[in-house]
Formats: C-alpha cells, structure tokens, sequence
C-alpha cells in the first residue's frame, strides 16, 4: 500500500512537472518576443526592460525553466503587470467561490443522483425504473452553460425567483446566489450518478453476505441502506475525483452566464485584458487542482478496494 | 468494400431496432442533412442585416424571431449547425486517427515506448480541457483552427488508452501470433489485423465525442473565444441573446436547444451504436 500511494504522487508529481513545463515552452514557442506578448500592445519600454529583467530574460532557457520552477515551490505565480500585485494572492483570493459552488454542485446532484440510482436498483424495470433511466441519458446530454442560460432565463430573468448575477452577501445572500449556478453545474452529474449507483447496487445485491443478511430475516430496507448502498456508492468517489477537470470547465461557463467571481471570471477577464501571467497562474492552479484530486480519488480507491492497486 | 458495405447495413439496422437509436439517428440526420444544405433551406441570408426588422420576436415571417441587426435566427441557427459539424468532425476524426496509430504502437511496441506515449497521455488529460483551450486561445488568437486543434490536442489520450488497451487484448490472440511466425511487418499486423479489430469501438466513442466538441465549440463562441463574427454559430446565437436577454429571448432559446437536440442525438446513438458493435462495453459510459 505504502509503495502504491508513493508510486501515485511520484506520477502526479510527474505529470504536474511535464505540464508546467509545457505551458512555460508554449509560451516561448508563440511567434514574438514573450514580453510583448505578455504585456500586449499596451507595453512601454521601461516595463518590457523591468519584465525581462523580472523573468529572466536575458538568461539561457533551461536556466529560466530552473528559476520558474524555483518560483513556483515558493509559491511564486508571478505579479500582475498592471497592478503590480501578486498573482498567487489574486488566484487564491478567487479560488474560494469556484470552490463553494462545485462543493455545492457536486453535494446536491450525489445526494439526488445516489437516491435515484438506489431507488432505480431495489425496484428495478418499474415504471420509476424506465423514468430515471430515460432521464438520467437525458440529463447527461445537457452542457452546464446552456443549461445555466436557460435557467437564467427562466428562474431569474422571467419568474425572478433567484437573483441574476454577482455572489451575494452573508450567508443565506450567498446561497441564494449559488441556487442556479450549482444547480446547472450539478444537473447533468445528476443522471449519471444515479446511473452509476444503479449498476453497481444490482451488483451488491446479488453478493454472497446480502443473501446471508437477508436468511439471517434483515429487513429489505436495512439491507439496502446500510450494506448494499455503502459498498455501491465507492464508484461515485472515483468519478467525482476524475470529474473535477469537467466540474472545472462547467465552472468557467457558469460563473460568466451569472456573473460571479471565481478562476473562470477571472481567467475570462485576463484574456480580454491581455494579463498572461494571470491567466497561466490560474490555468495552472487549476491544473494542479485537478491532478490532486485525480490522485487522491485513486487512492481513496485503493484503499477502499484493494484489487485496484494491482491494476495498471 | 461490398463486404463493409453489408456490415454498415447490419449496424445500422442493429441501431435502428432499438427505439433511442433510431431516434438519435433520425435526430443526427437532421442536422447533417440541414448542415449540408444549409445554403439551400435558410429562409433568409444568415449574415445579412435588416435593421427596420430588428429584435422581433418569433412571428410567421420570422418563425424564432430577428436580432439586435435584423439577422433571422432560424437562418442563423442552421448556418450554425454547419459550423458546428465543420468543427466536429476533423476535430475528432483527427483526434481519433492520430489517437488510434499512438495507442497501437503503445500496445504492440516495446515497453519504454508504451511508458513514455502513457505518460504523454496522462499529461495532456490532466489539463481541464477548457482552460487548456482559454490558455491556447489566449496565445495563439481564436478561430476556428484554434477550436479544431484544442480538441484533437485534448481528446487523443482518450482514443490513445482505448486503442492500447485493445491492442493490448489482441497482441497474444493466435492469428496475430500466426501472422508474425509467418514474417508480417508491423505495420502489416497493426494496419491489417488489428485495425479492424479496434476501429468499431474507437468510432463509437468517436460518435459520443461529437457531442462535447460541439459544446466545446459553442462555449468559446459564447465567451467571445470561438469562431468570429459575423459566422452564425450556436455559441454565438447565445452570446447575442444572452447580451441582451431581456430584449431578446428567443435567441437564447434559439441557440440552446440545437445544442441540446444535437448532443442528445449523438448520444443516443452512440449509445445504440455501443450495444450493437461490443455489447461487453455497456457497462460503463
């Protein structure tokens, strides 16, 4: 086990180094001198000399890749070339609300989803059964964005039932404000976790200890709930864990359909404003977010599942 | 090529016994065929302005109304489906074809090969596909080359690992060991006896694909990121209703249900193609 959770982080670390050294060639790479690119047509000389001096400019490249790499273990992202300020400060100052409604998202949409799937497998091809299968398929289909359009249609701008736009303030303003984002975020998972949980609870049921619970007279509805159910739900964990680079890309859409703060407003907002260091500060915060949790859904895998370490 | 002729017959039959799948193939159908004649069926000129016609809502003249130029948005929404599939399809054939020779040499070649090409795989998917593509985008400007080359970049690891994993399955069977006792190169075993092996899973996942590439694609036009205006495209439909939401509605409405009408066909058919071609991968998405 111990080698297993060694081998996963040295790959995750791996991969993480590969890709930051990726982005950093790519830069390099795009025709044109990086520090007009970075600063965009708006650049003056002294702050073009300030940034090569800043970067490293004038240094061989494998000696810059060394020093941004320095940099980044520090904590360093970079500063932002208008405001001076930190690029590490603004990512994780935003960082929170993109957070708050993924947690949010992904909380509503496993609780319904799990509850279907458990409910579709105990009274399998039932009529309830056909609804959520045909659901579920129909519900995997919808994009985040669109869906969050549509409801901002619908909810906020026609019924005016939820606010439009912006965070909110103070607890239930907050909430309220994450009642449509997370609900377009979480609706497509929805179907498919109920999906998910349905397959591997047929499973379950059909194991040798669900049989000998029910000889031993345990009633129906305790089986389910806790032996079948706790074993049937681990899927969703992985999935979950491996979905957070799409739960991320919904995030991006839906926070500028609702214009809330979060990575994905302020990685939109960078573009249009040509601030590059923020954009591969936040691209690869995300990135970073994204291997972890990919690595720690492997590894709340193995340990719930000890075949899954031998895989691969 | 009589012989694949009979086999795509049988498929699509498979598919249409089943009642999603002939839904989601009637539902592709549409699309394809109103993409291919678009020119042909749009009632009025997708870019050309009429400002005394502006913002109307849906009437019988305009049956899903006009925008803030006086642009038809049915026009506008079946000009955008052509975009849309002119994104799509190289994007994931592309992604496909070079997916399916990396995987294959992974599984067939020599064991450091194999180890690089998944680390190469495991890097790119571990990108989230949308800021990859905002970052790319950022540095080398929108259009619809950008959106087509962000895709393939991003989706060959997932063709790349299925193609290995099969050939992996296949590289000890007896015929491929018959075929090397008797000398084949390896470009004869993978292009002759394993690709047809592989292609059917491959396309059905291929099939399932489109429909995220046209989201993909809808959601950089929606950010402004995608194609340029004045090309009418679904992403573009919702960024000028969403702009003016209040004012124009229909054209939210408008560029949201293709989107969904497109990703639900693919899906069921995919999904119909998936238990005809290999009903053992049903289990899982």
């Amino acid at each position: 086990m111990f080698i297993y959770i060694v081998k996963r982080f040295a790959l995750a670390a791996l991969v993480l180094i590969v890709a930051v050294t990726a982005m950093f060639l790519m830069i390099r790479a795009v025709p044109g001198d990086p520090v007009s690119i970075m600063l965009g047509p708006r650049a003056t000389p002294e702050l073009k000399a300030s940034l090569i001096a800043q970067m490293a400019l004038d240094q061989p490249i494998w000696k810059q890749l060394l020093i941004y790499y320095g940099d980044l273990l520090q904590g360093d992202l970079g500063v932002d070339v208008f405001s001076g300020r930190s690029v590490a400060d603004i990512v994780f100052q935003q960082l929170p609300y993109t957070i708050e409604m993924i947690s949010l998202s992904v909380l509503w949409s496993a609780t319904l989803g799990i509850a279907l799937g458990a409910y579709a497998a105990a009274h399998p091809n039932t009529i309830i059964d056909r609804v959520a299968a045909a659901l579920s398929v129909s519900l995997v289909a919808a994009p985040a964005f669109v869906v969050a359009l549509l409801a901002l249609l619908i909810f906020a701008v026609k019924l005016q039932w939820f606010p439009a736009i912006g965070a909110g303030e103070g607890f239930w303003g907050r909430l309220n404000h994450l009642v449509l984002p997370s609900f377009a975020i979480g609706l497509s998972w929805v179907g498919y976790i109920a999906r998910l949980v349905r397959a591997s609870m047929l499973e379950v049921m059909g194991e040798n200890h669900i049989r000998t619970a029910r000889a031993f007279g345990i009633s129906e509805r305790r089986i389910v709930m806790s032996y079948a159910l706790r074993i049937a739900i681990l899927p969703v964990v992985t999935v979950i864990g491996v979905g957070m680079g799409f739960l991320l890309s919904s995030a991006v859409f839906t926070e500028i359909v609702f214009a809330r703060p979060g990575l994905g407003k302020l990685v939109i907002d960078s573009i249009t404003t040509r601030n590059y260091p923020i954009v591969m500060g936040a691209v690869l915060v995300s990135t970073g977010l994204f291997v972890v949790s990919t690595a720690l859904a492997d590894l709340i895998n193995a340990i719930l599942d000890p075949r899954a370490r031998s895989a691969d | 090529m009589a012989k694949s002729h009979s086999e795509l017959s049988i498929i699509l039959r498979g598919v249409a016994k089943d009642p999603l799948g002939l839904l989601g193939l009637i539902i592709v159908g549409m699309i394809v065929f109103s993409a291919i004649f678009a020119a042909w069926i749009v009632p009025y000129d997708p870019i050309g302005m009429n400002i005394p016609d502006r913002m109307q809502a849906p009437s019988l003249s305009h049956w899903l109304g006009t925008d803030s130029l006086g642009r038809d948005t049915l026009s506008r929404v079946i000009m955008g489906g052509q975009v849309a599939l002119k994104v799509a399809l190289p994007a994931v054939f592309g992604a496909m074809a070079i997916g399916l020779t990396l995987g294959m040499i992974a599984g067939y070649g020599p064991k450091w090969l194999d180890n690089f090409l998944m680390l190469f795989f495991d890097t790119v998917r571990s990108f989230p596909t949308v800021m990859f593509a905002l970052a790319v985008v950022a540095l080398i400007g929108p259009s619809l080359q950008t959106i087509v080359f962000v895709v393939m970049a991003t989706s060959i690891p997932t063709y790349g690992r299925v193609a290995r994993t099969q050939t992996l399955t296949l590289r000890n069977s007896e015929f491929i060991l018959a075929e090397r006792a008797m000398g084949a190169s390896m470009t004869r075993i993978l292009g002759v006896h394993m690709l047809p092996n592989i292609i059917g899973v491959l396309a059905v996942l291929a099939a399932m694909d489109i429909p995220t590439v046209i989201a993909l694609e809808a959601g950089l036009s929606f950010l402004g990121l995608g194609v340029k205006p004045p090309t009418p495209s679904w992403g573009a439909l919702l960024k000028d209703g969403y702009a003016l939401i209040r004012q124009t509605p229909w054209l939210v409405v408008g560029g949201g249900l293709p989107i969904i009408l497109a990703t639900l066909g693919f899906t069921f058919l995919g999904e119909s193609l998936r238990d005809v071609v290999d009903p053992k991968l049903r289990k899982n998405r």
